[in-house]
């Protein structure tokens, strides 16, 4: 089966999230799609899923056009995507998840031992020897990837699409992924690999696309490409938002120092493995860089800070004095607020006016005798929508009606307006989901936040262009530890990736690993 | 920013269409009985109304903070039953009603630990004090109490400026009700707290005190509407008074458009809400419907009600997406905004 897309465009309202991108997946090929979060990768995928329509151009299966795909339609004509967050539902058993909507039926029973017995054959078919009946929460990630996988597989996949697949997976569970994925490529199927690990395509790929604002900017059949021109494209595609030359005064004491990491579940889960972590300095004015893959434990680390978890607790020194954060609400009186990773579920409130998201946490401190300053309320929200050039500058529009790029925006600002007291921001993952123009306007925030007005930032990233793009050093974190801090003017994003992605443990491509 | 009237009238429209119906509504059953306007018919649907509206401005910020109360009918009888019972040997009428509210409140207080400490579900802990707290009223007075002498009885017949004490006292709730939504910090913290928990709390907002305080006060406000109710009565029929009050206060709610998920609402709506179940009740007496019905149509209301507000809601969006054109056009340096978001969920 060949799927080719033709002209694909995707717009919503002003922006293009996609522009007359075509590109051809032949069957028994790797094909892979390379570009930056925001560059158009999850829209191309989402478009080829039917779960958005494009605003113009085609979809092509063997020559046919498919016209007004929807998630369904798109699953019976063989096309499966499987996204980073999977679709499994951990209550139910991997047999049960594998037959979701399409369960064998006998009148209005289930037919489980049977769904059992054909779900075991199809994880067999990719070499997986995981139990039908074990619920998808027993189940590591790695795991998980398999059952999403054999899913498609036994759907009678004909186009797998993988959505950054090894984000969330160990060296060893990455491998067998590679080696996986070179199997069913030699059974015939077609595979469009979304990836931003160049390690990754020069070890799978037959042809690489890469993705850059919405376009198609460079497209090869990879048995001509090298490294070094991967590197050049991917480079070229970089926000190249030039580096500040701000020199940080790192005399005084930090901001922030995380002298410990020691977490209750880091400790179960290693047991002797426990090896120490070099602390992390913020001085005033710096930006910091944690940099890891998802499941490094940068979350981790950053809402044990804010003290927003119960299973772990972080000693830390503010300005030269030792703390802790028992909860939110202690971590914001002590002058450190986190930008969480999620906006929509931890972030933003989302159907309440922008200028309340804003004036949140300081609403309280405006007040005069217990009622609301409600034009005090307006200044402090106006004021911070000037520094963060916030579009619209609306403050009664709810948040939901906001960009990406905005709603981020929105949320930063619930920390650094002109009441806020906090002088450690952490931001987790600051442009997930944020689009590329976006992207450099948070980049131009958070550091005029450091520079103008002296905040110490950390914020977690697991790209390292975002590391060179933002921050003056960087904390290397690996299983909950940091392993390494760089300071990013003696580095690049090659390096960098090399810290976290060690060269011997990359994908072996297509030799058969053993498959959990 | 000011917009032109018919801008205003749709906006408006579209936020409390129960308004108009209840103009409608009105028109109409005086219309057909000429009746509803006289002024002893006004006091007796008002008094109604002011007895679920005392109740319904608390049960109404818990609903918007993502919280249910379903005790509040039981809490209205065993206070009722309180009352009643001290007045009976005897006792002064402030002793009794401070006593009802302070029962009322003490079943509220064990809500709030349930719920808001412990983290059980507030539909399984409510119903459960709905059930054991009606036991404990019938327990306390196996046989109706009554008597209670006049100056007690003023609170539930009394008038102030012609006008029940009662609707005098709700007008208070509901105003006090609105002003901690509308103008205080923990006020807006109610809303934050139903639209999201968790981005409450990673806010710094007191996500588990400020429920807990309005468990409180929903045990108070229904305390207080079962003395008003016993006092009213000169009776304290532990089994029947406030039997299915709670039904009455969610629909009356859930009208005024508070959604049972939490996050929006106001007390405006809610007083609409209330008016509206009153009227409409009052109504099918004037024209002689058979009691039966009337619950049919308050049930038929309330579903329609929210057929309605869906409805509004896609009026509103589309009113959304004008405003949202006319800011682009008026900042034309403006690049993705406010449409973008839209698409992509």
């Amino acid at each position: 089966m060949t799927v080719s897309l033709t002209d694909l465009t995707k717009r919503y309202g002003a922006t293009t999230a996609l522009e007359n991108v075509s590109l051809t997946i032949k069957s028994g090929t790797v094909h892979a799609l390379l570009g930056h979060n925001g560059a158009g990768k999850s829209t191309l995928i989402k478009c080829l899923g039917g779960s958005i329509r494009p605003s113009s151009g085609t979809i092509r299966l063997n020559g046919s056009t498919l016209a007004h795909l929807s998630p369904r339609s798109a699953i019976d004509a063989g096309i499966s995507i499987i996204y980073q967050h999977l679709g499994l539902i951990d209550h139910l058993t991997v047999a049960e998840n594998m037959f979701l909507g399409t369960e064998l039926t006998s009148g209005p029973f289930v037919k489980s031992r049977k769904q059992v017995a054909i779900a075991a054959k199809s994880l067999a078919r990719i070499g997986s020897r995981i139990d039908p009946s074990t619920p998808i929460a027993e189940l590591s990630s790695g795991q998980r990837q398999m059952v999403a996988i054999a899913k498609a597989i036994q759907r009678d996949a004909q186009l797998l699409v993988l959505d950054e697949p090894t984000a969330a997976l160990s060296p060893v569970e990455a491998r067998a992924l590679g080696a996986l994925v070179g199997r069913l490529r030699s059974e015939g199927l077609a595979i469009l690999y979304v990836t931003h690990l160049l390690n990754e395509v020069m070890a799978l790929a037959d042809e690489v696309t890469v993705l850059r604002n919405g376009q198609a900017v460079w497209a090869s059949d990879m048995r001509t490409v090298e490294k070094a021109d991967l590197v050049r494209v991917i480079s070229e595609s970089s926000d190249t938002a030039p580096r500040d030359t701000h020199v940080i005064d790192r005399s005084g004491k930090p901001a922030l120092a995380v002298t410990s990491i020691d977490t209750r579940a880091d400790v179960d889960s290693l047991g002797a493995e426990k090896s120490t972590s070099l602390p992390i300095e913020v001085y005033p004015g710096e930006i910091v860089g944690l940099y890891g893959l998802i499941g490094s434990g940068r979350t981790r680390l950053l809402e044990s800070l804010y003290g927003a978890r119960t299973d772990s607790r972080v000693q830390f020194e503010l300005n030269g004095l030792g703390a802790t954060a028992q909860a939110p609400r202690d971590a914001l009186a002590k002058g450190i607020a986190l930008v969480p990773a999620d906006r929509h579920k931890q972030g933003l409130f989302l159907s309440l006016p922008a200028q309340e998201n804003t004036v949140t946490s300081v609403m309280s401190l405006l007040s005069r005798t217990g009622f609301r300053h409600v034009a005090r309320e307006r200044d402090v929200f106006n004021d911070v929508a000037n520094l963060m050039s916030l579009r619209p500058h609306n403050g009664s529009l709810a948040a939901d009606r906001f960009s990406g790029g905005n709603q981020q925006k929105l949320l930063i600002s619930r920390w650094v307006n002109q009441a806020s007291k906090a002088q450690v921001l952490l931001v987790d993952d600051p442009t997930q989901g944020v689009d590329v123009g976006a992207r450099g306007e948070i980049y131009r925030v958070l550091r005029q936040l450091a520079r103008l007005k002296g905040m110490g930032i950390l914020f977690s990233t697991n790209e390292p262009e975002e590391i060179m793009a933002l921050a003056d050093r960087c904390a290397v974190i690996e299983r909950g530890r940091v392993s390494q801090v760089i300071d990013v003017s003696d580095t690049n994003a090659e390096i960098l990736l090399s810290t976290i992605h060690p060269t011997n443990t990359r994908p072996t491509p297509y030799s058969e690993g053993q498959l959990v | 920013m000011k917009h032109p009237l018919g801008h205003r009238v749709l906006t408006f429209l579209a936020e409390n269409p129960l308004f108009f119906l209840l103009i409608v509504m009105m028109l109409i059953v005086q219309a057909l009985t000429g009746a509803l306007l006289n002024p002893a018919n006004l006091r007796g649907v008002g008094l109604d109304a002011a007895i679920i509206a005392i109740a319904a401005a608390p049960a109404a910020m818990l609903f918007i903070s993502g919280y249910i109360d379903f005790s509040i009918g039981s809490v209205l009888a065993l206070s009722g039953v309180v009352a009643g019972l001290i007045m009976t040997q005897g006792g002064d009428p402030a002793i009794a009603i401070i006593s009802a509210v302070a029962v009322g409140s003490l079943v509220g207080l064990i809500n709030a630990l349930f719920t808001t400490i412990l983290g059980l579900s507030a539909f399984v802990t409510t119903l459960g004090t709905m059930i054991a707290v009606r036991g404990i009223a019938q327990l306390l007075a196996p046989l109706p109490v009554s008597n209670f002498g006049s100056s007690f009885g003023y609170l539930g017949v009394g008038t102030v400026a012609s006008v029940p004490l009662a609707i005098w006292i709700a007008a208070a709730v509901l105003i006090l009700a609105a002003v901690f939504l509308r103008r205080t910090a923990p006020g807006r913290h109610v809303y934050a707290i139903g639209v999201s928990r968790e981005a409450a709390y990673l806010s710094g907002i007191k996500v588990r005190t400020i429920p807990f305080v309005l468990y409180i006060l929903s045990g108070a406000a229904a305390g207080l509407a079962g003395a008003i109710t016993v006092a009213r009565l000169n009776s304290a029929p532990a089994g029947q008074i406030g039997q299915g009050f709670e039904l009455a206060v969610i629909t009356a709610v859930l009208l005024g458009g508070v959604a049972l998920s939490g996050g929006s609402g106001n007390v405006f709506g809610v007083l609409i809400g209330v008016v509206f179940l009153g009227v409409l009740n009052n109504g099918l007496v004037l024209l002689n419907v058979p009691n039966f019905w009337q619950n049919v149509a308050s049930g038929l209301a309330l579903v329609a009600a929210i057929a309605l507000s869906l409805l509004t809601d896609r009026i509103r969006y589309r009113l959304v997406i004008i405003e949202a054109r006319r800011l682009v056009e008026a900042d034309s340096a403006m690049p993705a905004a406010v449409t973008a978001g839209s698409g992509e969920r």
